[in-house]
């Protein structure tokens, strides 16, 4: 018989004071975690393996895949060889799609839009970003990204959770998993999506806890009243009842808590109040009544709107504000196999001005050197024209190379990182793989990649698999 | 906390951490309750290799010193004892059997050196404890036995002495370790809570009043077992264990991957609900499912099963390579079959060989070669996603079936009457040879495009001018065609003849003279279809594969269509002359490929053809061009003619050349050879006989009537086997197209050999698993539904009882219950009932302080486990307990209000089927409904077996407010006050709506507490009618009119917190 007494007063509290405490996270708790000190801590870390640059993330993720080569990566040489078949030495083989793969012939074509350096920086931005060109000197633009995926569904996949395959946890599940919450009252996870957007769908495991523990999951923010899934008491309920009917509740669970210690009813005394207390914190975070007209205009006019970029976008600031560790944003609609150069218009429109005042709001607030701000796709867009060459030419995937962009968070500001071949096609120095930008990521929020694990169906699972290495060139 | 410790699974942590703990007290012993070591009782005076060094080793030394050599830097393996106890290759051994110091393994792990094991660097690292063991275990000898799961189970198994308490065997095996842990049983769980645990363990759902007072009045002996034999007749119960197979098999009505369409595979969900509701033998369930259509005279139920195989999810995206996907699909079945039924983790093996377990690349693909062989699609068509992806079964109604074989029998009459009609005008076309006319004629000639000129961008036809041929002009006409001008194709344009569709049932020739400037791999000639893959090629098409020929008629390519190639290539670069003809009657022997006048010889690639190819298809005849598709690039084409009838032998070559025909017919009769006179004979009677034309026609019409109702039957995916396997290879690193090795058919070596004689395909698997000696089978089978009714498996991982597995708890348990399971017919219902029927499970779920302290996580079953209720109980027994629920058995799968809410919004439903049980909820893969997964429902995107259990805020949201939940309140509401209308009566109300949801009667003070509430809110609604109608409004169900709207908000807002109980959503 041992006589242990076990952590509880090793740590010198009870578990009843973790709860009171520290609260349960959002998220909730595993049944069977409730005998484990490290649930009721924030993450499985307990706190970051080293001093961490950044404290949250918010990824604008640009779904479909926007073209690297109209926006940001500027290939003069496409446009001498407008029409020229792509050279054999440049695609090395490559296989294309099977939309494109199959044309009989594949015509470079030179971006129809003006490209200038902005800033002291210098970085180059096509005149589809004005407003992102205004805080050329805060952002890092990685033109070297690379994939192997060429479908959107592994694309974002790989994006978003380090595999083309179903099923493993997302970037946001992991740092729930490792990282835990700032504030007890709010999702540590929050995905909110551009609403009424068409184009490539999205699909809730892209922000899935996959065999982590379903606490894990991001939350996803609706554009409604009930921004989180029946978060209003019914009509014709009050809030004085909501506080009865659980005082009610409250009085039995704690009874039965006295006669029984079991510690399942500690959860779910917490499980309830949680659940009250965010009838009031989610509500206030998502309105957006006190914001300035500086603010509004900041973000622009569709910022108040509901569920547009903009709106979300500033929804993001209030949420880092608060201490949500992740904050995921999805954007459709670039897929652009045809009519590229009206339809990348319209979605410049929607999300230039949004994207650049996240940034600027960010650092005004003083919040920019603590949030890692990552704009991007899946993967970039063929150099070589989709369907027939003409005005209403389009892109078709490419994964070879893509640019994406990222800020704050111990990030160098003003640089432009990798390079890509003339043609805009072969990434020809200082490549940066998926796994890379994951590798990257973590280490801005203080945790080595290679060293949170899961273990799964007998194996220790992460976020960059077997591969990964810090980008140290654009970190400071 | 050690540094090490910082980033680890938290069992693993607290694992470690209680170890700390326990060093510090204990001196000689470890207890070390935890899933991870399985708390057993680590006696370093006997270390067993199984339960405390191989988890060790498999954890710590697998990943670059176990099975998978290939892949990993040292030569050195612990996995076997050979290569352990081996000669290292710098001299020494790793393991010495007794002898510690001159075991380099004991060296290297005490080691903080170069040489320390594991290294520095590799995110591995021992504990004290761990090394410990493994000196304990080289000291007695390093001695290495067969990994537990691999060893076959016994044949007997000792039984534990018989004591008081125990009810049954279970008992035996669950006391012999109270004693050990000095573990006391909790006490028995009143008759009613009982009652509670086991209507939900087997049926899902709640037990009525009225069955807690008929169990509470039963005083005789077998009144617990007549509960559980009730509840086996239920419905209830069959479609609980058919929810519990679901996330087995991965059921969903999408077909799931990026764009997720609706599929029709709920008539498998009814099949697997109609196999539990006659206890069908667990080993006829798995074998049906797994090779049903292998069966001798396989039934159309044995053929449903199957559909099991098809679950998968499937790929429509555009661009996306079929055989990339149909890899994955197979892939997929292996994998739910490792996981379902061999708990193995087959899927690590697919690239590399497995790090822990034997199983390695080769026979991963030998195993996944099982479940290739069936004529499937990669992609499922974009455009016409209604189709079921063949191979299928056709579910006719009996009506149907009846009209089929009515209409075939027609089609047979009137084959026959046109073979008679054919004799009987021998002598009408004697008279006619001899007065024929001289002209060749063409019947049912639709279009003849010359290319000769092009006017307004279209080809004229000279036949109808209704039919003409828009030419993209990036095609252009050249002068020098075979006759007069041609057009040369781009490949990416296309020239469109705008005619009538063609279905199955019309017999249709093409003819035309075509020049390839190259040997085209893949090149469209012609076609009408809407598209490739993205129509699954539905409709008719020319091909050149590999420079050859190739026309297929299609419903659903490969598995509903025919195809025939010719065996030789065209000629490249001169013209040659093609025509193709097909006789409308859906059989390859009916479409013929000519080259130059003559029929080419061929091969039958496909001969299935079963419906309809004209739904949703193009309404042209397009030449040269297919989206997505590889064009005609280069290629010259010339005098395209078609017709709405199968030409014969002499018209083809007359197209040809002009001359044959033209020449029989001024030949005179008297000199006609034989040959010549029957070429002639067929040439009559397609173009003269007016007999032969009617008797045609009413062949085309009874086909045409046969192939409607064919059209109008449903069908379902199924598997069928090839009748050919299909060729498997090592695929190198898992990718598709990496073929290394060709392998065949077979199971992993380091399990029991296949059986003797047995053929190699889905049936012997079968027998494979059900050998006596196969290890895994039975006990994969009973560790799952002991964790349906205990919580937690025997094995904690119920998918994975390989090397990285958790040790099972009570493994005598587990083996004792398997060979019972085998021996007894693979009776679920008998596993079930022991179960149930224990002392074990019929312990309280409180316990004391000191029973907590020495098994907290209750690994030895001392006491219940207060286990969530599954999110389908939950809303099931709200709408049970409400009235609401509609007890429709089976049937298409319902959208109830959350599917509005979920990530792609759906409408629900507005009557009944907002009431169905949750295994009856729509289930989209990418947009689950969020009512369900909220509470942990698997997401079915693949075979999962277990569900973790979280309890979170969101949670509480749903209960309180959700639409269901609060409509369930209130139909509860309004049924105890009808049934408790007076004032006087309130306080029995509240009883009646505790027990209702509790299933036992409110003690003294909970029934203050909700009598006050209750008092306190129709006080309050009375003064706020309007929140009272507004509450009322929620959900489809009616208010009462005769019940005042104060009493019945005020009812719904204590039936919604009482249903917010722990012990309403806990079994406890």
């Amino acid at each position: 018989m041992n006589h242990c007494t076990g952590y509880e007063t090793s740590l010198g509290m009870s578990r009843r004071h973790f709860l009171s405490n520290l609260g349960m996270g959002l998220g909730g708790l595993a049944l069977s975690d409730m005998l484990t000190p490290q649930a009721l801590a924030q993450g499985i870390m307990g706190s970051p393996s080293f001093a961490p640059k950044a404290k949250r993330v918010i990824f604008l993720f640009q779904s479909g895949g926007p073209s690297q080569l109209d926006l940001f990566d500027h290939k003069p040489t496409l446009n001498e060889q407008h029409g020229k078949e792509l050279p054999d030495s440049v695609r090395k083989g490559q296989v294309l799609t099977g939309m494109s793969g199959n044309q009989s012939s594949l015509p470079l074509v030179g971006s129809p839009f003006k490209f200038k350096q902005h800033g002291q920086s210098g970085t180059v931005f096509s005149d589809l970003l004005p407003y992102t060109s205004k805080i050329a000197d805060d952002i890092c633009v990685i033109k070297s990204l690379n994939t192997e995926a060429i479908n959107h569904g592994p694309g974002v996949t790989m994006m978003q959770t380090g595999s083309q395959l179903a099923g493993r946890p997302s970037i946001g599940s992991w740092l729930s998993y490792g990282l835990g919450s700032d504030n007890q009252d709010l999702p540590d996870f929050v995905v909110m999506n551009t609403k009424n957007k068409g184009g490539q769908p999205l699909v809730s495991r892209l922000w899935g806890s996959g065999f982590l523990p379903g606490k894990h999951d991001g939350v996803r923010f609706r554009p409604d009243k009930n921004a989180v899934l029946y978060l209003n008491n019914p009509n014709g309920v009050s809030a004085s009842t909501r506080r009865k009917a659980l005082d009610a509740l409250n009085t039995i669970h704690h009874q039965q808590l006295e006669k029984t210690s079991d510690p399942v009813l500690e959860t779910r005394i917490a499980q309830y109040e949680m659940a009250f207390r965010m009838q009031t914190s989610v509500p206030e975070v998502t309105d957006l009544s006190k914001e300035t007209e500086a603010t509004f205009k900041l973000y622009g006019d569709d910022s108040k709107k509901p569920g547009t970029y903009a709106a979300n976008c500033l929804m993001a600031r209030r949420l880092a504000e608060r201490g949500v560790k992740f904050i995921q944003l999805y954007h459709q609609g670039w897929d652009q196999h045809g009519s590229l150069t009206k339809k990348i218009g319209v979605q410049c429109r929607e999300t230039d001005q949004a994207s650049a005042a996240l940034i600027t709001d960010l650092k005004q607030r003083g919040m920019l050197d603590d949030t890692l701000v990552i704009w991007g796709g899946e993967f970039g867009r063929t150099n070589y024209s989709q369907g027939p060459l003409g005005t209403n030419f389009g892109r078709d995937h490419h994964p070879r190379c893509f640019t994406m962009w990222m800020a704050g968070g111990g990030v160098k500001p003003g640089i432009t990182h990798g390079e890509t071949d003339d043609y805009g096609y072969n990434v020809v120095k200082d490549g940066v793989h998926i796994h890379d930008l994951h590798a990257t990521m973590m280490n801005q929020l203080g945790i080595d990649h290679e060293q949170l694990t899961y273990k799964y169906q007998g194996r220790h699972f992460r976020l960059t698999d077997v591969h990964g290495h810090v980008v140290k060139n654009i970190i400071s | 906390m050690p540094v090490t410790h910082s980033i680890r699974h938290p069992l693993q942590l607290l694992c470690s951490l209680a170890a700390v703990f326990l060093f510090a007290s204990c001196e000689k012993k470890i207890v070390a309750i935890s899933e991870e070591a399985e708390a057993e009782t680590i006696s370093y005076e006997k270390v067993s290799f199984n339960n405390h060094v191989m988890p060790i080793l498999s954890d710590k030394c697998f990943h670059c010193h176990g099975p998978d050599a290939k892949n990993q830097e040292s030569d050195y393996r612990l996995d076997t004892e050979e290569n352990a106890k081996k000669a290292l290759e710098g001299g020494g051994f790793g393991i010495v059997a007794g002898n510690l110091q001159e075991s380099v393994l004991h060296k290297n792990i005490h080691s903080t050196g170069d040489d320390m094991m594991p290294p520095a660097d590799s995110n591995r690292s021992l504990s004290d404890s761990e090394r410990k063991t493994i000196d304990a275990w080289i000291s007695q000898g390093a001695e290495y036995t067969k990994h537990w799961a691999y060893i076959p189970v016994p044949k007997k198994i000792e039984l534990p002495e018989k004591t008081e308490w125990a009810n049954n065997e279970i008992d035996q095996f669950v006391q012999d370790h109270f004693a050990k842990h000095q573990l006391q049983p909790a006490a028995e769980v009143s008759k009613e809570k009982w009652l509670r645990r086991v209507t939900f363990d087997l049926t899902g759902l709640p037990p009525t009043l009225q069955e807690l007072d008929t169990f509470a009045a039963d005083e005789s002996t077998d009144s617990y077992e007549k509960v559980v034999d009730r509840l086996f007749l239920t419905d209830a119960y069959a479609e609980r264990m058919t929810n519990e197979w679901m996330d087995v098999a991965r059921y969903a009505d999408s077909y799931g991957f990026q764009t997720d369409r609706s599929r029709y595979v709920w008539p498998w969900r009814d099949w697997v609900i109609s196999s539990f509701k006659k206890n069908q033998r667990y080993s006829e369930f798995m074998t049906w499912q797994i090779a049903g259509d292998l069966l001798p005279n396989a039934t159309r139920e044995q053929k449903l099963a199957t559909t099991f195989n098809r679950l998968h999810s499937q790929k429509t995206e555009g661009g996306s390579v079929p055989e990339e996907f149909r890899v994955e699909y197979v892939s997929d079945r292996l994998h739910t079959f490792g996981t379902a039924f061999l708990g193995l983790t087959m899927e690590c093996s697919r690239c590399h060989d497995h790090k822990y377990d034997p199983i390695s690349t080769k026979s991963y693909y030998e195993m996944s070669s099982f479940f290739a062989n069936i004529d499937e699609a990669g992609l499922y068509p974009y455009f016409n996603d209604d189709l079921a992806p063949p191979p299928t079964l056709i579910l006719s109604t009996d009506a149907q079936d009846k009209e089929i074989a009515a209409k075939s029998a027609s089609v047979k009459i009137a084959e026959e009457n046109l073979t008679n009609t054919r004799e009987s005008e021998r002598s009408s076309f004697k008279t006619w040879l001899k007065n024929r006319p001289q002209e060749v004629i063409w019947k049912n000639k639709l279009a003849h495009i010359t290319f000769d000129s092009i006017s307004g961008g279209k080809f004229p036809n000279s036949v109808n001018l209704k039919i003409h041929a828009a030419n993209n002009p990036a095609n252009k006409l050249i002068a020098e065609g075979k006759k007069g001008g041609a057009v040369k194709l781009t490949g990416d344009h296309a020239i469109n003849l705008n005619l009538p569709k063609i279905d199955r049932d019309a017999p249709l020739s093409v003819s035309f003279w075509i020049k390839p400037a190259k040997r085209h791999e893949r090149a469209v000639i012609l076609h009408q279809t809407r598209a490739w893959t993205d129509s699954a090629s539905k409709g008719y098409e020319l091909l050149l594969e590999d420079g050859k020929l190739s026309a297929a008629w299609i419903h659903f390519y490969p598995g509903n269509a025919l195809r025939v190639k010719a065996s030789k290539a065209l000629p490249i670069n001169v013209w040659s002359h093609v025509m193709i003809t097909y006789d409308g009657s859906s059989q390859a022997e009916g479409l013929k490929i000519y080259t130059d006048g003559i029929l080419a010889p061929s091969e039958v690639i496909r001969d299935q053809l079963t419906k309809e190819i004209v739904k949703r298809v193009g309404k042209s005849l397009t030449i040269g061009q297919r989206s997505r598709d590889k064009g005609f690039k280069e290629g010259q084409i010339d005098d395209l003619q078609v017709f709405a009838r199968d030409l014969t032998a002499i018209e083809a070559q007359q197209l040809f050349d002009e001359n044959s025909l033209s020449k029989l017919l001024v030949k005179p009769h008297t000199n006609l050879s034989a040959v010549e006179q029957n070429q002639l004979w067929q040439y009559y009677l397609a173009n003269y006989s007016a007999k032969y034309s009617t008797a045609l026609k009413s062949l085309h019409k009874s086909r045409t009537e046969h192939n409607a109702v064919m059209d109008t039957t449903t069908e379902i995916m199924v598997m069928k086997e090839m009748a050919q396997p299909k060729k498997a290879y090592i695929l190198t690193r898992g990718l598709y197209s990496n073929r290394g090795e060709e392998v065949t058919a077979n199971t992993p070596n380091f399990l029991p050999s296949f059986p003797e004689g047995m053929k190699k395909d889905r049936l012997g698997l079968t027998k494979w698993l059900l050998a006596d000696e196969n290890p895994l089978t039975s006990r994969v089978a009973v560790n799952r539904y002991w964790q349906m009714i205990f919580s937690r498996g025997i094995v904690a991982t119920p998918e994975d009882f390989g090397s990285q597995g958790t040790r099972p708890t009570h493994a005598n348990l587990l083996d004792w219950l398997s060979r019972d399971f085998m021996d007894n017919n693979w009776d679920v219902r008998r596993l079930l009932k022991q179960m149930v029927l224990s002392s074990t499970y019929r312990q309280s779920t409180v316990t004391s302080p000191e029973m907590r302290e020495i098994d907290p996580k209750n690994i030895y079953l001392s006491r219940g486990n207060p286990a969530r209720l599954s999110a389908e109980m939950i809303r099931d027994q709200a709408l049970a307990t409400s009235g609401l629920l509609n007890q429709q058995v089976g049937g298409a799968s319902v959208r109830p209000y959350e599917v509005a809410y979920s990530l792609k919004p759906q409408k629900p439903e507005t009557k009944n089927g907002l009431y169905r049980r949750s295994l009856y909820t729509w289930w989209q893969i990418t947009a689950p409904a969020p009512v369900m997964t909220t509470f942990n429902a698997s997401k079915r995107a693949v075979c999962r077996v277990s569900r973790d259990v979280t309890s979170s805020p969101l949670q509480a949201l749903i209960l309180l407010n959700g639409e269901e939940f609060v409509e369930a309140s209130r139909a509860l509401g309004l049924k105890m006050l009808a049934q408790f209308p007076k004032l006087e009566d309130q306080p029995a109300m509240v009883d009646a709506m505790f027990r209702t949801l509790t299933s036992r009667l409110p003690e003294t003070y909970e029934r203050e507490i909700f009598l006050k509430l209750y008092r306190d809110q129709l006080d309050y609604y009375q003064r706020a009618p309007k929140e009272a109608a507004a509450l009322l409004e929620v959900g489809h169900a009616p208010k009462s009119k005769t019940i005042d709207d104060a009493s019945q908000a005020a009812a719904t807002t204590l039936a919604n917190t009482i249903s917010n109980l722990d012990e309403c959503l806990l079994k406890r």
